[in-house]
């Protein structure tokens, strides 16, 4: 058995001798891995094999070295000229525990092998990806009770709330968001000034481009980027650390010891998120005003004062509270896709990564579907 | 029973070029200041079963990765089917790769990757096999490995602590490798599956011609299936032999409290 991955020195060989009685292969080399396409070439087909009243015999006397991967050729090649009444002769003992074991665990590795029904397969993956939607929308809902009621529990006790975690994630989405949140609404407040006043040249209303800029701001634009780079950094972020909790079992950890790690990890992230995303979107709406602003003097010559005095007649506080009231709403359901995927992680690392996309796909996604039902609600009513 | 000692002789015999299938001679290893080892010589011969014992801490694990060049180390030198691996390189260093099986503490397994795609891992990267032998093979060893055959479609996330080293070990056995490592086979155990997997090394060990490397510090093991003991403490190889004589003639505390302790008695006792 030495040397075995060496190039083999015996390549495998096959005589068939016609005899007297049984038809008698005879194979010499070595039968190893790092020769097996010469293996699987040497063999012959039973068609090849002259015909016989009796079973052949395998003569294995001349074989050099054998492993698993030789054993089993032979044990499918007896399979293939007639089973069990073909014998191995002359076989060296080592060679034969092998032969032995590789033939019993080539019949239980036979046992269960799965037969893949490619159509059937399709339908079920379709089906299950629909039905996920569904599945996905009632599992939701359910946590959305189960975070009501752990709630509930601590409003009634408010000595189980965690003040510090809630201060914590407070700085950790909010304070921490604002430079890049600042960032992109100004410089979207400075495209929208452009662009609306690009458009209405046209129509010579050019300073309607303000009235446009402060309506969209307010209402749509600062809560929708506010809430779309929230939903980027901090419901993956929720993920990411509940997640990590649960694959290294400190979630049953904290079951076990008597701990609701819903009122632990979900309460203080999602009630953190619900007061500071409306913060955030205060600073959103003022940095869109004030990109606005900027571009406006650069590109309409308008000066600020001028600027100020015309948003103030196209703008009221209505435009406002709009937006504003969108902004619990839209909080609760990013805290909530964030927890409710840290939760679904399961044991293995790669679980982590895949739940992460997840959360930032739908967090990013049930944003825009809740403020378009705000939109369509809030026009409806008169606002 | 004394398991292995005529086969050990027998592959001294016919093997002639290679009796060692590791030597290690004056191994120097320190981390940062420390020094850990200190001019360690060690042997394990072709064809046994070799359980390294020792103590937490006393670099059981470090030895391990050393030899298999996941560690650096500072001086001697470490000779594997008889190349010195300081001086090998490249494809020769690939080569002996491919003659060696490592088992880590929990498998190490791919999580992404199905077992029987674990197993294929090393077959896809050395050899150009077609698909549908390497299903086979990989099936083979799976089924030699005593996981079920249902096994070979679920994800390591999926399986029990017992499946996955044995899911790891059908891993190893990938190549038909002379040497296979084994770090803490029976750890994490129950007594029934521990015990299952020493008979499992040891039929694997003898339908195979395998050299098994193994670190324990189960007694039950090492009187079930080892050849030989070495163990490790104050820095290098303190006794080498049979479990039997270690019992006999410990010549070393740490021996003496392993070996002729309360928990070795009783096993002792019941054998």
């Amino acid at each position: 058995m030495l040397n075995r991955h060496a190039i083999s020195e015996y390549y495998p060989g096959c005589r068939i001798a016609p005899g007297a009685g049984a038809v008698r292969i005879e194979l010499s080399g070595d039968w190893t891995l790092a020769v097996l396409e010469k293996v699987y070439a040497a063999l012959p087909t039973s068609r090849e094999l002259p015909r016989s009243a009796q079973a052949p015999e395998i003569d294995l006397a001349r074989l050099q070295m054998l492993d698993t991967a030789g054993a089993l050729a032979l044990v499918s090649f007896r399979e293939s000229i007639g089973g069990a009444a073909a014998r191995f002769i002359n076989v060296r003992p080592e060679h034969q525990i092998l032969l032995d074991e590789v033939a019993r665990a080539a019949l239980a590795a036979a046992e269960a092998t799965p037969r893949s029904q490619p159509i059937a397969d399709f339908v079920r993956r379709f089906v299950s990806a629909l039905t996920a939607i569904s599945r996905d929308a009632i599992s939701l809902t359910m946590f959305l009770g189960e975070t009501a009621a752990a709630l509930g529990r601590v409003i009634v006790r408010p000595s189980k709330f965690r003040g510090t975690a809630f201060i914590h994630q407070i700085q950790m989405t909010g304070l921490t968001a604002v430079p890049i949140v600042s960032l992109v609404c100004f410089l979207i407040g400075g495209v929208i000034m452009q662009q609306g006043a690009r458009q209405l040249r046209n129509f010579g209303a050019e300073t309607l481009a303000i009235d446009m800029l402060g309506i969209l701001s307010l209402r749509e634009v600062g809560v929708i980027l506010a809430a779309v780079m929230v939903a980027g950094r901090s419901a993956s972020a929720f993920t990411a650390q509940i997640g990590t909790m649960k694959m290294r079992e400190e979630i049953d950890a904290m079951r076990t010891l008597g701990i609701d790690p819903i009122e632990t990890l979900v309460v203080p992230r999602i009630l953190a998120l619900i007061v500071a995303l409306p913060l955030l979107v205060f600073i959103a709406d003022i940095m869109c005003l004030a990109g606005g602003a900027v571009m406006s003097k650069i590109y309409l010559a308008l000066d600020t004062p001028i600027f100020l005095q015309r948003l103030n007649a196209a703008v009221t506080a209505k435009h406002f509270y709009v937006g504003l009231i969108k902004a619990p709403f839209v909080a609760l359901v990013i805290g909530l896709v964030g927890c409710l995927e840290g939760l679904r992680v399961t044991g293995s690392a790669e679980s982590v990564g895949t739940q992460v996309t997840a959360a930032v796909v739908k967090a990013i996604f049930l944003v825009l579907v809740l403020d378009a039902i705000f939109a369509i609600f809030l026009s409806a009513s008169g606002f | 029973m004394e398991p292995g000692t005529d086969q050990q002789t027998a592959s001294l015999a016919n093997g002639g070029k290679e009796a060692y299938a590791i030597r290690l001679r004056g191994l120097t290893k320190r981390i940062g200041s420390q020094l850990i080892f200190e001019n360690l010589n060690l042997d394990v011969f072709r064809g046994e079963v070799l359980a390294v014992a020792g103590g937490s801490g006393a670099g059981k694990s470090v030895l391990l990765r050393t030899i298999l060049g996941l560690m650096p180390f500072q001086a001697g030198s470490i000779e594997v089917l008889g190349s010195d691996l300081s001086t090998v390189e490249g494809e020769e260093r690939t080569s002996i790769e491919r003659r060696w099986g490592v088992l880590f503490q929990d498998g190490a397994l791919f999580s992404s990757l199905t077992v029987l795609q674990n197993v294929q891992v090393p077959m896809r990267e050395h050899l150009n096999l077609p698909l549908k032998t390497m299903n086979e093979l990989a099936r083979l060893k799976i089924a030699m490995a005593g996981l079920p055959a249902n096994a070979a479609h679920k994800f390591p996330s999926e399986l029990s602590g017992g499946m996955r080293k044995r899911a790891g070990l059908a891993r190893a056995l990938a190549l038909d490798p002379d040497i296979v490592f084994l770090d803490e086979p029976t750890s994490g155990l129950d007594p029934i599956g521990a015990a299952a997997f020493d008979r499992l090394i040891r039929n694997l060990q003898q339908t195979l011609g395998l050299t098994v490397y193994m670190i324990t510090h189960d007694l039950d093991s090492i009187f079930a299936v080892c050849d030989r003991v070495a163990v490790l403490a104050d820095k290098r190889i303190v006794r080498e032999g049979s479990p039997r004589e270690l019992v006999q003639n410990p010549g070393h505390p740490w021996v003496r409290e392993y070996f002729c302790g309360e928990r070795a008695r009783l096993i002792e006792k019941a054998s």
